[in-house]
């Protein structure tokens, strides 16, 4: 036998659960993951550093208070958990000393004032963010949509969530489901404005679902908190359909899995956690229809924080074989109040959402919301939106036609802003218009129809066009069509492309730098609006104070108008201020030709699939024919230095049609156009002699990179020979 | 599947013994047969220095109120009454035997006519004690006087992890248990018997369930910790809550372990007096663990040798894991209410400190007394008595479940047991 010596003597339980404090951080830890890494897919990496930014400094606070105060540093992971909370409560793109205030805030103050983990009386990440929502309203309100297709949804808008701003905060569609259900998949995949780590119910569910099989929080919190959110919400909105929408937005489902479920400020007793879930529950929703704020969840746990105390003390368990006074088994009346609670409401839910849902449904798919029209039109006499954002007209016009004849037309416009239905209410037996003419067009489809009217009804199919035209100049007029435009990498100075409405007016910011005189650089930027095919505003952002850009220049001029001003002198300048105004004048003569570029290239937009140079392509007004985008590089082997390409690139009848130069070499080896120019694609395909003549092999590369951009437009023609505009 | 509330789930263990079948002990040459084996008074010498005795010879006789006699386990010489230290640290008295190894024995006489009260008195005089651990005197306990008791509720639970003693009996004694039940009935007027069993015993349940039969029947019970706990054995097997502070009697129910059932048959239908009890020997730091007969006063060390303790022995607890005591010296001797001695490598009993509690509720939810340790503990360090005993630190059963499951690794069960001992103290 070995000797039996050097065993210890502890006190029982000899055996214990393998759960440790820092276990269970990292646990919640684990769960916030999902969270963290579908709001840096949706928000970008600058999210990624605000939460690192709140964690860190949740992290180093506590150990420096911990310094001051002589105690031994914590690394229980305790701060890191508040860190991250708090940072994925956090707007996209609050500022960066955001996170630094509220992270001294949760833990300097709210947790370690009071005794550290486990003593403080409210959640340090609510009462942190209660703190910034009041002290930086305005930069705490700030949200921005999903960045998923590269488009921001209404950036920068202070009512980008469904809270704030209702249904109109949303799309209406999401990937092809429209109306309630794209509002409500909208929600639940976290496309919309919000916070962080708030917006995608996915990946809180899965980190809850990981919290509760793992048992490190009890899942009466959030079920109940859920339920009674829900219960409230039938109540309170009157409305089965309102229940998921208010489930699915701001930080409730968040709040219900990481907050409210906080140790130290929730009650210990699991009957008590059902009355405080419930207490959030009404508060929440109550804060959300009632109150001021339009989100409630951090006021509504910070505000039941405060009563978890009370809650401990006086509402305890009934212990098993307790007797009241007169000898009696106590009575479990928490219990089964609890309980009786809890299935009260999943009863009211249960029975009243089958009922209400269908008349709500269908009450949802008639309802046609009127919308004032903003000015008195010539046609256009109604305007209405249904519940899934399609547009309605009710049109009239007389035609001057032998005897007069006065036609209706009922008008819908989808939200794809085709042509969806059109309802004849009024028109002659003998003139009909040809209405497929129009279904399912867009509106430059429509606005070029001329000879395919002559149908023998032409005066009818006319008017009906001007009809149908002046329905998307209300819509125009309405703010409805406002869209962004993908800003591509190969435009050398367009910033910002925007349109508003229909054949509207396109907005453009757009910026360079020039070069006064050696050494001294301009910073330009200017807002260049385009209308029908000319520059009708141009606004000067920045320039220098002395050589000032002469907009009248430009102003009211086409683009053939614009390319074809060469004498760019400032009138009536100082001999200095003709030269650098006269560089001035240039630079925006260039900036203007781009922007006229990059409305062409997006009016009828193809779709480009992946394609090595080109970026975008769309049938071109300018021109005619198509127009393409391409970027790319040469590599000048000579200067060791990769020089950035890009041109704009018009085919038309199978041949190249015209090349604008966007971006090429400033140094001599441009690329050389005439060989290209007016050729086909086996012409170009053939060129093997690339030379110009006396140049070095940098021109050479530079047109051996043209060629491949051109004739990769040339195979996306082909493609596009099915027309599918976009 | 009918079960208390709260409670935890533990590793059972119960493989690294279970399968070995109950052989003989350790035959130690010297005995320190401990006069105090029971609560109460401790037994009165009836044997002085230099008289030879043999296995079953009554050696100390019960004192005055509560206690119970108790009998040489071998045959040998008396050597006198030694002061020797216990498992709670104290010197106590002791017989010391010297084991002669002639093995001779004496029976207890015949007891002529089986009724309630000569079966009651067989178990007084063959010092039967609540062999499940508590070791409180059966015949006391069956002796419930004016309170009507209707059911008894037999414990084969052993829901304490490792320990598998009461499994073996039930597989090798079922049929003498079942008899022991019935003399027990006789003894305290139960109409019928239920034996509960948890489930992760599916053999013993078995076993025993062929074995049982008419007004005795077996009861299948959740494997929980602690359902072997009176208070919580009795509800889970016969629905009935005991209130607190009373005994099962006042709820009609008296609660005898199977290894006492089979101590009664052994005095009343064998004439043998308790002298020797089955212990299980585990954990991974003995080289073979195992299930034997060990007569009391048996000193650790004899069965340490018995079954090979191994280097990596990090710790060594008589009783189960969850409430049994830590052992500080092998020269500390069995009694009849040892159920096990373990020998617990590192890998098995980590030893943590605590650190603070981060009010995660875990101690409330698994406390199968419905208490709260964590504000019972915090009232503690507060010194406000008032407040432990509202949060109902009286009830404490001491079963560990709190400090089990909390993660800040705090001596939660230490505290209320702390604070229950100081409320009685005090009389609050």
């Amino acid at each position: 036998m070995a000797e039996i010596k050097n065993y210890k003597v502890a006190i029982s339980p000899h055996k214990l659960d393998s759960d440790t404090t820092r276990r269970l951080m990292l646990d919640v830890i684990i769960a916030l993951l999902p969270c963290l890494v579908c709001g840096v897919l949706f928000f970008g990496l600058y999210a990624l550093l605000l939460v690192v930014i709140c964690t860190a400094t949740c992290f180093v606070s506590e150990q420096i208070y911990n310094l001051l105060r002589k105690k031994p540093l914590t690394f229980d992971l305790s701060a890191v958990v508040t860190g991250l909370i708090l940072g994925l409560n956090l707007p996209a793109r609050a500022p960066w000393y955001i996170p630094i205030v509220g992270g001294v805030i949760a833990i300097i103050f709210v947790k370690m004032f009071f005794g550290g983990l486990g003593k403080n009386f409210a959640n340090p990440a609510a009462t942190a963010r209660v703190f910034l929502l009041l002290a930086y309203g305005s930069v705490m309100a700030k949200y921005i949509g999903a960045d998923i297709s590269g488009n921001f949804l209404a950036d920068g808008t202070t009512s980008a969530t469904y809270l704030g701003g209702g249904v109109s905060a949303l799309a209406g569609n999401f990937f092809g489901v429209r109306g309630y259900w794209g509002n409500v998949l909208q929600l639940f995949f976290g496309y919309v404005g919000g916070c962080i780590g708030e917006t995608c119910v996915p990946a809180i569910l899965a980190g809850g679902a990981y919290l509760i099989a793992r048992r490190v929080i009890d899942w009466r919190i959030p079920l109940v908190y859920l339920l009674t959110a829900a219960f409230m919400t039938l109540v309170c909105f009157q409305s089965a359909g309102e229940i998921l929408l208010q489930l699915f937005s701001g930080g409730l489902m968040f709040g219900a899995f990481f907050m409210a479920t906080d140790y130290a400020t929730s009650p210990k007793w699991k009957i008590n956690r059902i009355l405080f879930a419930f207490g959030l529950g009404v508060l929440t929703v109550l804060i959300r229809r009632f109150g001021s704020f339009p989100e409630g969840v951090s006021l509504a746990i910070l505000f039941m924080n405060l009563l978890v105390p009370v809650m401990d003390r006086y509402l305890v368990p009934v212990r098993f074989g307790q007797q009241t006074k007169s000898g009696r088994p106590k009575p479990q009346i928490m219990k089964w109040l609890m309980r009786g609670l809890c299935v009260a409401m999943a009863l009211v839910l249960a029975i009243a959402v089958p009922v209400m849902a269908p008349a709500e449904w269908r009450e949802y798919k008639n309802s046609r919301t009127e919308v004032e029209i903003p000015a008195s039109y010539e046609y256009v006499r109604s305007f209405s939106l249904d519940a899934f954002g399609n547009f309605y007209f009710d049109t009239e016009d007389s035609l001057q036609v032998p005897g007069g004849q006065e036609v209706k037309f009922t008008i819908g416009i989808g939200t794809d802003y085709l042509v969806s239905d059109i309802v004849p209410e009024e028109q002659s037996d003998r003139y009909t218009a040809e209405l497929s003419l129009f279904l399912h067009k867009s509106y430059s489809q429509i606005s070029g129809l001329q000879g395919d009217l002559n149908t023998g009804a032409t005066v009818v199919n006319t008017s009906l066009k001007n009809m149908i035209l002046e329905c998307y100049k209300v819509i125009n007029d309405s703010g409805y069509a406002n869209r962004n435009y993908p800003v591509r990498d190969a435009y050398a100075y367009v910033d910002s492309h925007a349109r508003a409405g229909f054949g509207g007016e396109e907005i453009f910011g757009v910026s360079s730098t020039i070069t006064i005189r050696e050494g001294v650089q301009q910073d330009l930027k200017f807002i260049v609006r385009l209308a029908d095919g000319k520059v009708s505003s141009v606004l000067p952002v920045e320039q220098s104070g002395r050589w000032q850009a002469s907009l009248a220049l430009f102003l009211g001029k086409t683009y053939a108008e614009v390319a074809a001003i060469s004498d760019l002198q400032a009138p009536g300048a100082g001999a200095d201020g003709v030269v650098s105004a006269t560089k001035t004048n240039t630079a925006l003569k260039n900036m203007i030709l781009e922007c006229f570029l990059a409305s062409d290239l997006n009016a009828d937009a193809y779709t480009v699939g992946s394609a090595e140079y080109v970026q975008a392509a769309g049938a071109s007004a300018l021109f005619g024919g198509v127009s393409f985008l391409a970027g790319g590089e040469a590599y000048l082997a000579e200067y060791d230095y990769r020089q950035p390409l890009a041109f704009y690139i018009n085919l038309a009848e199978d041949r190249v049609a015209n090349i604008i130069p966007i971006t090429q070499s400033t140094v001599g080896f441009t690329a050389e156009l005439s060989f290209f120019l007016g050729k086909t694609r086996a012409e170009i395909f053939a060129l093997t002699d690339l030379g110009t003549g006396d140049a070095t092999s940098s021109a050479t590369r530079m047109n051996t990179a043209l060629k491949g951009m051109i004739l990769e437009c040339f195979d996306l023609l082909e493609n596009f020979a099915g027309g599918d505009a976009q | 599947m009918v079960t208390f509330a709260n409670g935890i789930h533990p590793k059972g263990c119960k493989e690294l013994s279970g399968d070995q079948a109950i052989g003989r002990g350790p035959d130690p040459q010297f005995l320190y047969v401990p006069l105090t084996q029971h609560i109460g008074a401790p037994a009165q010498p009836a044997v002085g220095a230099g008289e030879r005795v043999k296995r079953g010879q009554l050696i100390a006789r019960a004192a005055e109120g509560l206690s119970a006699n108790v009998y040489s386990p071998v045959s040998g010489t008396v050597q006198g009454v030694v002061q020797h230290i216990t498992q709670s640290g104290k010197k106590r008295d002791h017989i010391l035997i010297e084991n002669d190894f002639s093995d001779e024995s004496v029976s207890l006489p015949p007891l002529g006519e089986i009724t309630g009260g000569s079966v009651l008195s067989r178990i007084a005089e063959a010092g039967i004690v609540g062999m499940g651990g508590a070791a409180f005197p059966t015949a006391a306990k069956l002796n419930t006087g004016e309170k009507k008791v209707d059911v008894l509720v037999v414990n084969g639970a052993e829901c304490e992890p490792y320990i598998t003693c009461d499994y073996r009996i039930m597989l090798e004694y079922a049929p003498e248990i079942v008899k022991g039940v019935r003399f027990a009935m006789l003894a305290c007027g139960a109409e019928r018997a239920v034996i509960g069993i948890e489930d992760n015993k599916p053999d013993a349940i078995r076993t025993m369930s062929g074995a049982a039969e008419g007004n005795v029947s077996v009861k299948r019970l959740k494997t929980k910790y602690p359902q072997g706990a009176e208070k919580q054995l009795v509800y889970s097997c016969v629905k009935r809550v005991i209130p607190e502070g009373k005994l099962p009697a006042d709820a009609g129910v008296v609660v005898v372990n199977v290894h006492t059932a089979l101590a009664i048959y052994k005095a009343v239908a064998e004439n043998t007096p308790c002298y020797e009890r089955v212990m299980t020997v585990s954990g991974k730091g003995a080289e073979r663990p195992c299930n034997i007969w060990v007569k009391n006063g048996t000193p650790y060390r004899d069965l340490a040798e018995f079954c090979g303790g191994s280097e990596d022995c990090a710790r060594i607890v008589a009783g189960g894991p969850m409430m049994g005591d830590p052992v500080f010296s092998l020269k500390v001797c069995t009694g009849k209410g040892s159920s096990s001695l373990l020998f617990l490598s590192e890998s098995e009993c980590e030893s943590k400190s605590a650190s603070v509690c981060i009010g995660c509720g875990r101690c409330v939810a698994a406390c199968p007394m419905g208490l709260s340790p964590v504000f019972i503990e915090r009232a503690l360090f507060d010194k406000n008595y008032e407040e432990a005993k509202w949060y109902g630190a009286e009830s404490c059963i001491g079963c560990g479940c709190c400090s089990y499951v909390c993660p800040a690794k705090r001596f939660l069960v230490q505290s209320v047991k702390l604070a229950k001992k100081t409320i009685k103290e005090k009389g609050l």
